[in-house]
Parts: C-alpha cells; sequence; structure tokens
C-alpha cells in the first residue's frame, strides 16, 4: 500500500472554495446565518491547527504528563457540556455526572489501550485519539439521556405527584423514566451500530485507510472503538441516572429535580 | 371529641401561617377559604409531600415528622386537583395504579363498585383519553378510594360537575366514608355543598405571618 498524498497547502486552501456553495444556497433560502457560518469555519480551523500543533510536539516529546493532561482536559470539557446542557438539575445529580462519564470513559480507555491494542496507557498516539472518540460520544450520549429523562421528568409532575400521594415509593416512581431515558440514550448508537459499512465508512477507518493501513486493521479497530463506544455510552447514561435519580429526593420521600 | 389530626403553631415558608385545627375521627371536615389561604397546601402537608417551616402536626397523636412518609401516606390519601389517568381504558388505570402500589388486581365488580359510588358508572373498557374533565376527576377519586385509605383528603373533587352530580357524589361519598371508618377532608368553594354535607367546618383566612 501507498502512503497517504501530502496535501499540499495551495491546493488544501481550495477546500474553502466549496464554502461559496453553502454561503450561495444560504443566501438562495434566506437564511441569516452567514455571520455563523464563517465564524464556525474560522474557529473549526483555529482549533484544529492548535490541536494539530499541541499533538505534533506531544507526540515528538512524549512524556507521561502531557497525555494525562490532554485527556483531563478532554473529560473536563466533555463533562461541562453535558452539565451546561443540563443546568435544571441539582449539584449532587451534577456531581454523579462527573464521575459516571469520567469513572467510565477513563475505564474504557484503559481497556481498549492496554488490554485490546497492548499499548502503554501513556503512549499518547493512541491514548488521544481513542479518549477523544471515547469522551466524544459518552458525553453526547449522557446529554442526550439526561435531556430526556428531566424533559420527561418535568413533562410528568402530575404523574408524579398522584403517585406520591397513593403512598407508592420515589424509586418505584423514578426508575421507569430512567429505563426510558438509557433507552432513549443508547438508540443512536445502536442505530449507526446497524448501518455501518453499507452506507457510511466511519471516520476512524477512513482515516486509517487514507493514511495507508491495511482494510483488515482499520476494521479491527473500527469494530472494537463501535463496541467501546456503546459501552461506554450504556455505562455512563447508566451510572449518571441511577446515581443521579437518588440525589432526587430526600429522607421524606419529596421528590424534586 | 375523637381527634384523628390536629395543626399547632404551623407555619409554611413564613407566607402561610394556620390557626390551630382539629380533625375529628371518621367525619366530614370541609375546609373553606378564599385562593391562596393554604387549603391545598395543608393537605399536602399532612401527607408530608410538602414540608412545614415551624410548627407541628400529629396522626393519632404522633408528630407526623417522626412517621415513615410512605406508610402515612397510603393511610392518608389525598386526591389533589389535577387528575392524573394513564393513557388506556378504566380497567387499565385500576391495574396501573395497583401495580404501583405492589397489591394484587382489584376485581372487576370491586372496579365498578367503587366507581359507581364515585358517580362513574362507565364500562371498564372507555378509554380515558376520551372522556371530559369531570369523568376523569371521578374515575381518580374512585381509584383512591378504593385503596381504603384511613383519611380520604379531596382537594375540589366536584369543580368539574354539575350541582346534582356533585350532591350525589357527596351523598354516596359521605355514606361510604362514615360506614367504613374513614375520615374525609374536603376542600370546597361550594359553600352550599359544605352546609349540607360537612359535619364540620374549617374557615382559613389569609393571614400574615408573623
Amino acid at each position: 500500500m501507498k502512503d497517504i498524498v501530502e496535501i499540499q497547502i495551495w491546493q488544501f486552501a481550495l477546500v474553502y472554495l466549496l464554502l461559496i456553495i453553502v454561503l450561495a444556497v444560504m443566501k438562495k433560502c434566506k437564511i441569516n446565518q452567514t455571520k455563523l457560518l464563517a465564524v464556525a469555519s474560522v474557529r473549526m480551523t483555529l482549533q484544529l491547527v492548535i490541536a494539530g500543533l499541541i499533538l505534533t510536539y506531544i507526540f515528538e516529546n512524549p512524556h507521561p504528563l502531557f497525555t494525562v493532561v490532554y485527556v483531563a482536559c478532554m473529560t473536563t470539557f466533555a463533562i461541562h457540556r453535558v452539565i451546561s446542557k443540563n443546568k435544571e438539575i441539582n449539584t449532587k445529580f451534577k456531581i454523579a455526572i462527573a464521575v459516571s462519564l469520567s469513572v467510565s470513559g477513563l475505564c474504557i480507555v484503559v481497556f481498549f489501550v492496554c488490554v485490546v491494542v497492548g499499548e502503554s496507557i501513556f503512549n499518547p498516539q493512541y491514548v488521544i485519539p481513542i479518549s477523544g472518540m471515547i469522551m466524544g460520544n459518552a458525553m453526547n450520549g449522557t446529554t442526550l439521556g439526561v435531556k430526556t429523562f428531566r424533559e420527561s421528568f418535568s413533562g410528568q409532575r402530575s404523574k408524579i405527584d398522584a403517585l406520591l400521594n397513593i403512598g407508592v415509593t420515589p424509586q418505584k416512581i423514578l426508575l421507569p423514566f430512567v429505563n426510558q431515558a438509557l433507552e432513549m440514550a443508547l438508540l443512536p448508537t445502536l442505530n449507526s451500530m446497524i448501518g455501518m459499512g453499507i452506507v457510511s465508512l466511519p471516520g476512524m477507518m477512513t482515516g486509517q485507510m487514507l493514511s495507508g493501513t491495511l482494510p483488515k486493521t482499520a476494521i479491527l479497530y473500527q469494530i472494537a472503538i463501535m463496541i467501546a463506544v456503546c459501552t461506554v455510552v450504556c455505562l455512563s447514561v447508566f451510572g449518571s441516572l441511577y446515581l443521579g435519580y437518588k440525589t432526587m429526593y430526600n429522607e421524606k420521600n419529596q421528590i424534586q429535580l | 371529641m375523637d381527634i384523628i389530626l390536629s395543626v399547632n403553631n404551623l407555619n409554611f415558608k413564613d407566607i402561610i401561617s394556620y390557626p390551630k385545627i382539629e380533625i375529628e375521627r371518621n367525619k366530614a371536615t370541609f375546609i373553606c377559604g378564599q385562593s391562596g389561604c393554604g387549603k391545598s397546601t395543608l393537605l399536602k402537608l399532612f401527607n408530608v409531600t410538602a414540608s412545614s417551616t415551624k410548627g407541628e402536626i400529629t396522626y393519632n397523636g404522633n408528630l407526623i415528622d417522626s412517621l415513615d412518609s410512605i406508610e402515612l401516606r397510603k393511610e392518608i390519601t389525598l386526591v389533589s386537583q389535577t387528575v392524573f389517568l394513564f393513557d388506556g381504558t378504566i380497567e387499565d388505570n385500576f391495574n396501573q395504579y395497583y401495580m404501583y402500589r405492589s397489591l394484587p388486581a382489584l376485581s372487576a365488580k370491586d372496579m365498578k363498585k367503587y366507581l359507581s359510588l364515585c358517580c362513574a358508572d362507565f364500562d371498564l373498557e372507555t378509554k380515558c383519553e376520551t372522556m371530559s374533565g369531570g369523568e376523569r376527576q371521578r374515575v381518580f377519586v374512585a381509584i383512591c378510594l378504593s385503596f381504603m385509605p384511613k383519611v380520604l383528603m379531596l382537594d375540589e373533587p366536584t369543580s368539574a360537575l354539575d350541582e346534582s352530580t356533585a350532591k350525589r357524589f357527596f351523598t354516596n361519598i359521605k355514606y361510604y366514608c362514615s360506614d367504613n371508618n374513614i375520615t374525609l377532608i374536603v376542600i370546597s368553594h361550594d359553600k352550599g355543598l359544605a352546609n349540607v354535607f360537612a359535619d364540620n367546618i374549617v374557615k382559613l383566612e389569609k393571614r400574615l405571618s408573623i
């Protein structure tokens, strides 16, 4: 297999021309988001350039500390995103989310890198991209799970009150909400597993093949990462909601989000 | 006088303060007063779905804070103003509520008995989604009554009923409760109903806390 063709900078710059098409469609349909398009394009470019520079430096000067700090930043950012999309919940619930997301994410990363791949947990070339995928998916899944839980809880306040008033325990009232939200959070991952390889080749596999990896190896990685992603979403959402719902009632069995 | 529930120096969030109130056992007590004087809140304090800021409530002589709140709510059952019924038939609703209470399902005959007591003689196969507000309200009371609590608290149970149905409803409920040793507490805006059916009337006034 041939190594990947290095993109020339001037050729690369041509890709930005495609944005003109988006711009034209936006103008035609009177979508007033041209500013957002500009900001998004610039931010994406800058963020990726910075990430690229940092990763180049870390790969050339591998040090366990760099890997740890990078993964810690990723985890913190993921937690922050989940919580900022679910501001209404109580502080203990937020702690439950932070603990579940980081513990389940990190355990899966360690298992993946050390056991499945068989690399050192401090090898940045493996740990950083894999953590990115694991944490990113855990973040999306948990955001969706907690949001579903919160919204169905608020929407069904009259059901909750009616059941409390006839002497049903908060556990029995809230657990169906937990189960339903967990199912909702798992569905996107399961659905993407069903379509995988037919319509789309997933990003990681495409990237590996472009850089010269044999499809056989790329497929093994992709299968492993999909299963890891499914597990981490399941664990993180389950942990967040299962620990979280217990923060919603007090010793007098009154329920509050 | 045999007192089942009593209230002393009760205060809720420094917004509402209550006078001394005593609820007589196995009698029908009506609670009256203008909006915002704390009628519904009082019922929530009785079944500990809300907590008082100051003061005490005793049930059979015990402070309610010292009792297990779940067991307490099984004995002092509140039928709140907001009715909740599951999607499905009346029978489904009885079954769902009984499942939540971990009780064996009620027989169709018993379901009919309680529905009829609450002037809700509908077919058990009737879909609850298609019923009117007043019909749903009566089905909901029937389900709560069928649990046979020691104290049944009804918050505006006849707000969506016409006068003659409301009278039939209260006649049935009142006699059933006194026959079965159930203490009845009712919030009602309707002075006429209170005068006819109440054994005792508690008048609450809007009082600012001191």
